[in-house]
């Protein structure tokens, strides 16, 4: 093994998102691979550590989404405690998962995404980012501001200051909800939602002027997972995994966390180190999953909230759904459900309650614990031995469900905009706005601000290096 | 999976809010950074950054841990090799 996949913090902070298109004889693309480095060496620290630790552990080493990774392996740890948490406990946990996704959605679609949609592809890459943004659209910026603080003073209220919170616990959450803290966090809630229902306005408006880029951003059929409730509906915290195909048939339904063994299998591709899971009754790769956002919403049958429900409807009308393009949308009509299924749990009569966590001796040696992130479907499974300490950890992020799905996406991307034997600014841009859609949590990197460090490679059918970017 | 790596803000520039933006040290090596989701942020504090936009600040302790761990994988990843 080479020295880049060490986790030395400076190589991973330099490390690029390495991706290399592949041309044919007749000069046209014939593959294209987008090379992901992954953390190796994490399950190894993990074991032999008391498997209480995990969720701040995880959340510490996950920061860029420390409340998804919380979540996740506080509900693995209760399940190797064998305890039904406290409802109350599970509706607060249930909030801060929700605020972790209104949150995360804004910083992508606002910062991220929001100046290649209000500027352009092709415009001038110095004026194409959050600064330009500002002059041409100063309210979309601000606006993304807030909501992106909405979501974060929601988590600190309950959680604390702190950024890795050690208030979700297994078994339930360290401390209730005071009256005071509630009430700040409804205070906040007509005006995100007023906000969020604006930029779905915005966002529809700008849709004409992307007809290529929808037709062309990771636009085919591939199966899709997402949590549903017990009605089939949009759930985020706690519910059955339900794929469905690109038709909308439901191809496996009501799984729980224990059944993911048998019906998800990782493949490891030799260009990359980010394992690439799939959908096992139907082999590699014909069962190439998308998880996130816009998966959630074509697996699920309705929404909950009225609002983001009557959102969810008019995006069932579009045609070119399946593009991941409607990613964005469908992050914007998941914040709108966020900041209504918070307001709902918060009204609830016991909120208030004072009974938020179970206390347990560990009862299984193994746990399985699966939320909704941000970016999709997250696993954690653990197994400890008799006193309670962790012999095995293996963890899917949504990130890697996408993996298939990206590296697709990005072919398709190359053989549309990649002309001759160059590689053009406006062509780079869009292998890096079709990543984007995804929202892949391996940029870590603190490249220019709001830029993904990208190295691509352009080879000739001999294997000669044609032309190379790198930012 | 995405590491988290604490960076060390270095200086400050905040002429607009929404501008704000900071040189930070990741390790020796600086990066120019989107400071306007933490405008409590201060010259010395730790910060998490995310494709260039600073997410949270974290306590000196807490980024303390965070390289202690970060220590302690490398090593384990170097055994593995």
């Amino acid at each position: 093994m080479t020295k880049e996949i060490t986790i030395n913090p400076v190589t991973r902070i330099e490390g690029h998102g390495k991706i290399t298109i592949y041309l044919a004889e007749d000069g046209s693309v014939s593959d294209a691979k987008f090379h992901v480095t992954q953390l190796r060496g994490f399950e190894k620290f993990a074991e032999g550590r008391p498997f209480h630790e995990m969720p701040s552990l995880m959340a510490r080493i996950c920061g860029i989404c420390p409340v998804s990774h919380l979540i996740a392996s506080a509900k693995a740890c209760d399940a190797l405690l064998g305890v039904r948490i406290p409802p109350v406990a599970a509706a607060l946990r249930r909030v801060m998962n929700l605020a972790q996704l209104a949150q995360s959605h804004a910083l992508s679609f606002f910062y991220l995404s929001a100046p290649d949609l209000l500027l352009g592809m092709d415009s001038d890459p110095a004026q194409r980012n959050l600064f330009g943004m500002l002059s041409a659209n100063p309210q979309l910026a601000r606006d993304g501001v807030t909501l992106r603080q909405n979501g974060q003073q929601i988590i600190e209220l309950l959680g604390g200051k702190r950024i890795h919170p050690g208030w979700v616990v297994p078994g339930g959450v360290a401390e209730p909800l005071s009256a005071e803290k509630r009430d700040q966090i409804l205070a906040m809630l007509p005006n995100a939602i007023a906000i969020t229902q604006q930029a779905i306005h915005w966002f529809k408006e700008q849709l004409p002027r992307f007809a290529e880029e929808i037709s062309a951003f990771a636009n085919f059929p591939t199966l899709h997972m997402g949590m549903v409730d017990r009605r089939g509906n949009l759930e985020t915290y706690d519910g059955y995994l339900r794929i469905v195909d690109a038709e909308g048939n439901v191809v496996e339904d009501r799984m729980t966390p224990e059944d993911y063994l048998d019906l998800i299998e990782e493949a490891a591709e030799p260009h990359s180190f980010l394992k690439s899971p799939y959908y096992k009754p139907r082999g590699y790769v014909d069962g190439m999953l998308r998880v996130g956002p816009l998966s959630r919403l074509l697996a699920a049958n309705q929404i909950s909230t009225p609002l983001a429900n009557a959102a969810l409807q008019d995006f069932r009308q579009i045609p070119e759904r399946q593009s991941s393009f409607y990613f964005h949308l469908a992050r914007l009509i998941e914040i709108l459900y966020a900041w209504e299924e918070i307001q709902r749990v918060l009204n609830l009569p016991d909120i208030l309650s004072e009974h938020v966590r179970a206390h347990a001796e560990p009862n299984a040696f193994e746990g399985v614990g699966i939320s909704e992130a941000p970016r999709g479907t997250l696993m954690h499974h653990y197994k400890i031995d008799k006193h309670g300490l962790i012999t095995y950890v293996n963890l899917i992020i949504a990130t890697g469900h996408n993996n298939l799905a990206m590296n697709a996406g990005v072919k398709q991307v190359a053989q549309r905009f990649v002309r001759g034997d160059r590689l053009t600014e406006g062509m780079l841009n869009r292998v890096e706005a079709v990543i984007r859609t995804f929202d892949p949590c391996l940029s870590c990197s603190t490249h220019a601000v709001g830029q993904m460090p990208l190295h691509v490679q352009l080879l000739a059918p001999n294997g000669e290096v044609l032309d190379e970017i790198a930012r | 999976m995405c590491l988290a790596v604490p960076g060390k803000v270095i200086s400050i520039n905040d002429a607009d809010p929404l501008f704000r933006t900071g040189k930070v040290n990741f390790g020796g090596i600086v990066k120019e950074v989107n400071l306007a989701y933490t405008p409590e942020a201060q010259i010395g504090d730790y910060v998490i950054v995310h494709v260039g936009f600073a997410l949270s600040v974290v306590d000196p302790d807490e980024a303390a841990r965070v390289f202690a761990y970060l220590a302690q994988m490398d090593e384990l990843g170097e055994l593995e090799e």
